[in-house]
This record gives structure tokens, C-alpha cells and sequence, in this order.
């Protein structure tokens, strides 16, 4: 009896468990591909080119605070951020930093 | 497992299903660099058209799931891309500065490349024939051929006439004969651009041109003139457009709209010279023809595209709402209010890659999301855009947020948005190709 409910109680973890990583990576790949947005003007993975300052590797709380910036037209010098971050809700934005700090440098 | 260019469709069913089967399929989405991936295993995806749309489906496919086999067909080795086409006929940029090849699809992702044309397709049997006689088996295949040319449009605007009145509208050799006749032409010669009925690829593609044909005879043909005949009364970030005109360029460039006569029906190319819906006849020292378009014929041998010549498709995923298992991303679809836009094939592409990495596996789709930035240069220091995000909403694509540049701004501005135009085109060019 004992037994039983142990292995019930195994199996039942062992499921929520693997369902809990199934949920993680699925919003893992959501924000992947949200980010991948990004790539158009920062370069594949936030890596950036010529003007643009490179987004990967910067730290999170600083791309966050700046997306939120451009979202409630904060930041002075926007020229088309301000229109693109209010595309996004405020969990997303803090998502994509995330995304973007744990991106390696160039 | 060595990919051959033939496999048969029982066999990649059958990888497809010993993959499901013994739950072997961890894509790693957003993950760094796969690596080679010749020795992929994975179900097979077959991407036609290595432009915008193409080449970034193939490298976002290899970058989700890395074990998948990805072949890409396109049979220029050296892809020319029309972003930026228009500086080149300036004079500010060279051919080779807008030139992009496969290295990095082939070496770095283990993208199978293939250089070759797509003629048919059959999509009960899940097969590709291409030009030189071989036939490929997908799983899923990946349409992104950009445009074809309503030949039977524009009265006289045939394949022959275009040799002498170019469109210039697929980049490559016919943006090298506008830019030979735009240097030939006389100091007080009249360059004619004929601009077509929406939809049509790149919304603000023909006023950029004219602003920068403009900007070179400043410089080079101080008589010259521009003349833009429309088919339409309303045209793509118009009011930033005129008035940057004004301020630039004075009368140098003018603009009729189709209540003004300004629709072009009939071409004599030899001679120059339209005729517009109402019989006025224009000459020009140059002409340069944007006729109507329509998606890739390829769409229409895969039967995905519907009586307007474009292809209708499920704005979640982008697979065809005609034929199951063919995804179509880029200028050939119906996807308003999204505009065709190089920007937007690209993003479109992710969704789709995604969309069929789920299929694939039978994970749950994800929520597509796409963004674009359009920037039109009206000289080369001074830069306009329309950006906007777009989401899903009731089953139809809708925008999430974004606009235009605004109506009055510093000069300032205008340069730093030229200035992230050109670092717009890097990164795009990066992402896509490579390089
Ligand atoms: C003058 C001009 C300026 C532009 N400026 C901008 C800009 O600033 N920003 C922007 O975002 N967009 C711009 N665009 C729009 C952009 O070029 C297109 O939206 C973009 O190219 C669309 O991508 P696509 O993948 O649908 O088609 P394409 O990029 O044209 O790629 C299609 C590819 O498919 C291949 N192909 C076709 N048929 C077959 C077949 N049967 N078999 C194999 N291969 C095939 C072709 O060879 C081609 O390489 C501009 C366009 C023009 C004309």
C-alpha cells in the first residue's frame, strides 16, 4: 500500500515535473522568437553592427528600464523604438532583456 | 546520414516518425551556432528563393532545430538585393555593396544549397522538380519567391521592352541599365517613373527612387527633372515625402496622381514615351516602368495563389489556406496591413520556421508576432520611416502598435534616421546571409 502511493506520488511529481518543462521551454522558444524580431536592426542575437549600439550581453535591468522608456515615450532621443516597444506588454519587454543580456558579446 | 537530392517520401516519413517515436526531438530554439549540420537526420524541409523571405527561413529552421534537413534552391549564386538599389542608381553605392552569397547558410548552419530553379510542384506526392531534372521530397516546404512581372499589364510593356525602359524592380542587371541611362542622360533631360496600383512590393520603394534620381542630378544634372506618374491618388508616408520634396528639392520633382491623369496604359519603350488614361502623352530622356506585379510563378505551379495572383495564408503560421504543408512567406503573400517588405519577409520567415518546428513535433503553436521599419532615404544624410508591430487578433493580422516619422522634425533627426537606415541594411543583410 505504501508502496503504491509512493510510486503514484513519483510518478505524479515526475509528470508535473516534466510538464513544468515542457511549459519553460515553451516560453523560453516564445521569447526566442519574439527577440528574433530584434535581429533586424541589432544583428542575429542582439550582436549589433556600425551604429547601433550591440544589445547582447548588456545588463538586464538596464535594457528593461530603457525598453519601458521608449514604451511610455520617456526617452528623448527615440526615433522609431518609442513606436515599435508599444507593440509589446510590459512581461515581454522584461523577457526580452533577459533574452538579450544572456546573449554572449561579440 | 548523407543527404541526397532525391530521397523518397516513405523514407523522410519514416525518419520523421522513428524521431517522433523515440522522443529524440529537442530543438533548440534561440541556442547558439548549430555547427555543421550534415550529418542531420531530421525531417526534411525544402525552402524555394534564397532572398529575404528564403534565406532567413532556412538559417531560423536550422537555428530552431538543428537537426533538421534544410536544402534552399536559388539559382543565383550572388543574391542583389533591392534595399538600397536605389543609392546604387544615385551613384552613392556600388553593385557589390548590395551583393550577398550563401556561405554562411552553407558552412555555418549546414544549410543544403542547391543553385538551381524550382519548375514544379506537386504537393500531393510532397515533390520539387527543379530545372536541371532533380526531384526533392519534403516534409515541409517553404515558399518565398518574391515577385513576378504582370507582362500583360501595361500595354507595350513586354520582357523586350524593358530592355530599354527598365523596371529596376529586381535588383541585379536591370539596376545596372537604369543606372548606364540615368549617366547618359542630357543636363535638362526628364526621368519618367511610372508607379503602379497597390499592392505592390515595397510601398515607398518608387518616391525613394525619385528622391534619390533627384538627389544625383542635384549634383550631376543640375536641369534635370522627375517626373512620377501614379496610378493611385494616395501613396506610402506621403505627407513626409512632399514636403521633404519641397524643402530638398523644390520643383525639381513632380508628382501626378490618378485623378490627375497620372495612370500609365500604354508604353512605347523604343521612343520613351506613355500614354496616361486620358491620352496625354509623356516623353521622357529616361523611363523607368514599375508595372504591376504578382507572386512568383512558382506559387502559382504549387497552386497556393488565388485570383488576385498573390497567395492567401493563415496569418499564424503562413501555410497556405489552399494546400497543406507548403508555408509562403514574403512579397508573394496576402498579409495587408503588413506591407512587402524585405523587413517583413524576413520576420515573416521566423514565424513560419517556428510555426513549422511546432507542426513538426506536435508542440503547441507559438503567438506570431512580427514587427517591420521602413526607411526611405530622400537624400543620403536625410532619412523617414513608417514602423509598426502586428499581431494576431480575430484570425487577421492587425497592428499592434507604430507610425510614421514625425510631420516636423529637426534636421537632426532626419540625419540619425539615415544614419540607422544604414545600419538598418547591416544588420538585415547580417541576419539574413550572413554578411
Ligand atoms: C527599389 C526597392 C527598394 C526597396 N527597399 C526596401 C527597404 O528599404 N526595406 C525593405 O524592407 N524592403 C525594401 N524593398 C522590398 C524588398 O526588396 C522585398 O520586399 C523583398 O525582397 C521580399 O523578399 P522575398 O523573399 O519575398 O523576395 P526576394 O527577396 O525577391 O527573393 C525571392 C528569391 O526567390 C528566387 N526565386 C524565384 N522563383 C524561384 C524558383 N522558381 N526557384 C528557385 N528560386 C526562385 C529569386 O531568384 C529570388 O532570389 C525594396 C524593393 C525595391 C524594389
Amino acid at each position: 500500500m505504501i508502496m503504491r502511493s509512493l510510486l503514484l506520488l513519483t510518478t505524479v511529481l515526475a509528470l508535473t515535473s516534466q510538464g513544468a518543462l515542457a511549459d519553460e521551454r515553451q516560453a523560453e522558444r516564445q521569447t526566442a522568437l519574439l527577440a528574433s524580431s530584434c535581429a533586424n536592426c541589432h544583428g542575429t542575437d542582439g550582436r549589433g553592427t556600425m551604429t547601433l549600439a550591440a544589445i547582447a550581453g548588456r545588463p538586464a535591468s538596464i535594457l528593461e528600464s530603457q525598453l519601458l522608456a521608449f514604451k511610455h515615450d520617456e526617452s528623448a532621443g527615440a526615433t522609431v523604438m518609442d513606436r515599435i516597444a508599444q507593440g509589446y506588454s510590459d512581461d515581454e519587454l522584461k523577457a526580452l532583456a533577459d533574452y538579450f543580456a544572456n546573449q554572449p558579446e561579440l | 546520414m548523407t543527404r541526397s537530392t532525391t530521397a523518397s517520401l516513405s523514407a523522410s516519413r519514416r525518419t520523421l516518425l522513428k524521431g517522433l517515436g523515440a522522443g529524440a526531438l529537442l530543438p533548440l530554439i534561440g541556442c547558439g551556432p548549430p555547427g555543421s549540420g550534415n550529418d542531420a537526420s531530421g525531417p526534411r524541409v525544402v525552402v524555394v528563393g534564397g532572398g529575404f523571405g528564403g534565406a532567413t527561413a532556412a538559417k531560423y529552421l536550422k537555428r530552431f532545430w538543428p537537426n533538421l534537413q534544410v536544402t534552399l534552391i536559388e539559382p543565383n549564386k550572388v543574391f542583389h538585393t533591392c534595399p538600397f538599389s536605389n543609392l546604387v542608381l544615385a551613384g552613392e553605392r556600388r553593385m557589390e555593396s548590395i551583393a550577398h552569397s550563401y556561405d554562411e547558410l552553407k558552412n555555418h548552419y549546414g544549410v543544403q544549397v542547391i543553385h538551381a530553379r524550382a519548375d514544379d510542384i506537386d504537393p500531393d506526392g510532397h515533390r520539387v522538380t527543379l530545372d536541371n531534372g532533380d526531384r526533392l521530397t519534403y516534409d515541409r516546404l517553404v515558399l518565398s519567391p518574391g515577385i513576378d512581372i504582370r507582362w500583360d499589364a501595361i500595354e507595350g510593356y513586354d520582357r523586350a521592352a524593358a530592355e530599354h525602359a527598365p523596371h529596376a524592380w529586381m535588383a541585379g542587371d536591370q539596376t545596372q541599365l537604369l543606372r548606364r541611362q540615368l549617366e547618359g542622360m542630357p543636363d535638362d533631360g526628364v526621368f519618367i517613373l511610372s508607379a503602379p496600383a497597390d499592392p505592390f512590393r515595397c510601398p515607398p520603394g518608387p518616391y525613394e527612387r525619385a528622391s534619390l534620381i533627384a538627389h544625383y542630378f542635384t549634383q550631376h544634372k543640375p536641369r534635370a527633372k522627375v517626373l512620377i506618374l501614379d496610378a493611385k491618388d494616395n501613396f506610402s508616408k506621403q505627407g513626409l515625402f512632399t514636403s521633404a520634396w519641397q524643402e530638398l528639392y523644390g520643383d525639381r520633382i513632380e508628382w501626378v496622381g490618378l485623378s490627375g491623369d497620372g495612370a500609365v496604359m500604354r508604353v512605347d519603350a523604343e521612343r520613351r514615351e506613355v500614354e496616361t488614361e486620358f491620352g496625354s502623352i509623356h516623353k521622357a530622356s529616361v523611363l523607368n516602368v514599375v508595372p504591376p506585379q504578382k507572386a512568383g510563378l512558382i506559387a502559382d505551379r504549387a497552386g497556393v495563389t488565388d485570383a488576385s495572383g498573390w497567395v492567401p495564408v493563415n496569418p499564424n503560421t503562413f501555410e497556405s489556406t489552399q494546400v497543406k504543408d507548403i508555408y509562403v512567406v514574403g512579397d508573394a503573400t496576402v498579409a495587408a496591413p503588413m506591407p512587402k517588405s524585405g523587413f517583413v519577409a524576413n520576420t515573416q520567415a521566423k514565424v513560419a520556421a517556428a510555426a513549422i518546428v511546432s507542426s513538426l513535433e506536435g508542440t503547441p503553436l507559438l503567438e506570431a508576432r512580427w514587427a517591420n521599419t521602413c526607411y526611405s532615404l530622400i537624400n543620403p544624410e536625410y532619412g523617414i520611416s513608417v514602423a509598426h508591430v502586428y499581431n494576431v487578433q480575430n484570425d487577421q493580422i492587425s497592428i499592434a502598435s507604430g507610425g510614421l516619422s514625425p510631420g516636423q522634425a529637426p534636421g537632426t533627426t532626419r540625419r540619425l534616421e539615415a544614419e540607422y537606415a544604414y545600419s538598418w541594411y547591416n544588420a538585415i543583410a547580417q541576419d539574413t546571409w550572413g554578411s
